[in-house]
């Protein structure tokens, strides 16, 4: 019924690991969401507890926590939520690597969920089980079939929890940028920074992770080294139309009004799905 | 007094969704500085549109988190942090997404089958289960 496991390299050098340094927080009812992020949040170095978080994501009326707000509080903490590629190897990669996966798993069945957060810490390839931070029991282990009968119903998620000078073991260049994207949203801009510098490292070639860079020195009101990071990127990505836009609006704050009108019509001239926002930005400057 | 209470609380969602638009439209002006996370989904739909969507997304989420029982204190915080494209999911399906609580309360009537099922090792209910059947 399930297919084979293919393992990597990196997990089968490693047959038994277990995470025994990874916090344990024993769940109160309905609060697995609160007690598994804490686990994760503290293993990557941020310092909570179940009990700060549960105003953060616990939803009464639907008595648990969504993923997407796990998401969200993460960020707000400063760390990257980095949803894993949906597949068992990809948990056991991260775990090998040492880092913990927080995983929902729905515990019965599809017309009578149950469904729970749990945080995977290790695995034995011999036993074929996982071992688990899971509601009270600080260590549970199960057989990887039936983790991953309850873990399919879920979509396979999981989720990884790092800091942002951290790459997941599993990074793939989008996945990851997008992820410190999401920190800047949460205007976490130190840890967004550090996280495209890490990605930047990574893939030197990433144009998003220049992105933004350039985009975390403006947010910052550094408008100077803005300049100097478009200005690189744009001599390097001449046909990129949203980076003269943002050139022009670091340009036009720094009151050099004609230098920025020639790139925003430069953006406009190459066009491209954000045309409407590059005429508003010309709009703006033309007002003023 | 039944009377307010009826009228009180569609007033509290109408005050909260004013004030999350509020909020929003001062960031949310498209023109100027273009958002990493919005360089990274250049989609088709135009910038116009994806605002106003999100202008509603915003004021639809505040207005159910409140509804679920979230303090209205700590609903701004919640949401800020999710993408455009994670709070329109949100607002069409908070009401249906995976709610992570717990393994207990499991009704009676069901127990013995979660049981059987356990022990064969397509769930995962009971902890004092030893899964030794699923192995193939």
């Amino acid at each position: 019924m399930l297919p084979p496991l293919q393992l990597p390299d990196a997990v089968t050098v490693r047959p038994q690991t277990e995470l025994t340094q990874t916090p344990f927080f024993p769940q109160r009812r309905y609060q697995c969401g609160p007690a598994a992020l804490a686990t994760a949040l503290v293993a990557s170095g941020v310092d909570i507890t179940p009990d700060i978080l549960t105003p953060e994501v616990y939803l009464p009326g639907r008595q648990g926590s969504l993923q997407l707000e796990l998401l969200a509080a993460t960020r707000r903490h400063g760390r990257i939520a980095y949803v894993l590629t949906p597949e068992l190897p990809a948990v056991l990669a991260e775990v090998a690597a040492g880092h913990p996966v927080v995983v929902l798993q729905n515990l019965a069945f599809n017309w009578y969920p149950l469904w729970h957060y749990a945080v995977v810490i290790g695995f034995d390839l011999q036993a074929r089980e996982l071992i688990l931070r899971s509601g009270t029991h600080d260590r549970i282990t199960i057989p990887f079939d039936t983790f991953r009968h309850t873990w399919q119903r879920s979509g396979n998620w999981a989720l990884l929890v790092l800091a942002p000078d951290q790459l997941p073991a599993t990074a793939d260049e989008s996945r990851y940028v997008k992820a410190v994207a999401g920190l800047e949203r949460a205007a976490s801009l130190a840890a967004a920074r550090t996280g495209y510098q890490t990605a930047a490292m990574h893939w030197p070639d990433s144009l998003a992770a220049q992105i933004g860079l350039a985009n975390i020195s403006y947010l910052q009101g550094d408008l100077a080294a803005a300049e100097y990071q478009y200005r690189a990127l744009v001599a390097r990505y001449p046909q990129q139309a949203s980076l003269y836009n943002n050139l022009a609006q670091v340009l036009f704050e720094r009151g050099r009004r004609a230098e920025a009108l020639e790139m925003i019509r430069r953006a406009i001239e190459i066009g491209g799905p954000l045309i409407d926002s590059y005429r508003q930005t010309l709009q703006q400057f033309e007002a003023q | 007094m039944n009377l307010m209470r009826s009228i009180s609380r569609p007033v509290a969602h109408f005050v909260i969704c004013c004030f999350a638009m509020f909020s929003l439209s001062m960031p949310a002006a498209q023109a100027g500085m273009i958002g990493t996370d919005t360089v990274l989904s250049a989609e088709q739909r135009t910038a116009d549109q994806a605002q106003l969507s999100q202008l509603l997304a915003r004021a639809d989420v505040t207005q159910k988190l409140v509804a679920l029982g979230v303090n209205p204190a700590d609903v701004q915080q919640r949401i800020a942090g999710l993408s455009d494209d994670e709070l329109q999911t949100l607002a069409a399906q908070i009401d249906t997404l995976p709610a992570g609580g717990d393994a207990l309360g499991v009704i009676v009537l069901i127990f013995l089958v979660l049981l059987f099922t356990d022990i064969m090792g397509f769930t995962n209910v009971f902890p004092f289960v030893k899964h030794g059947a699923a192995r193939r």
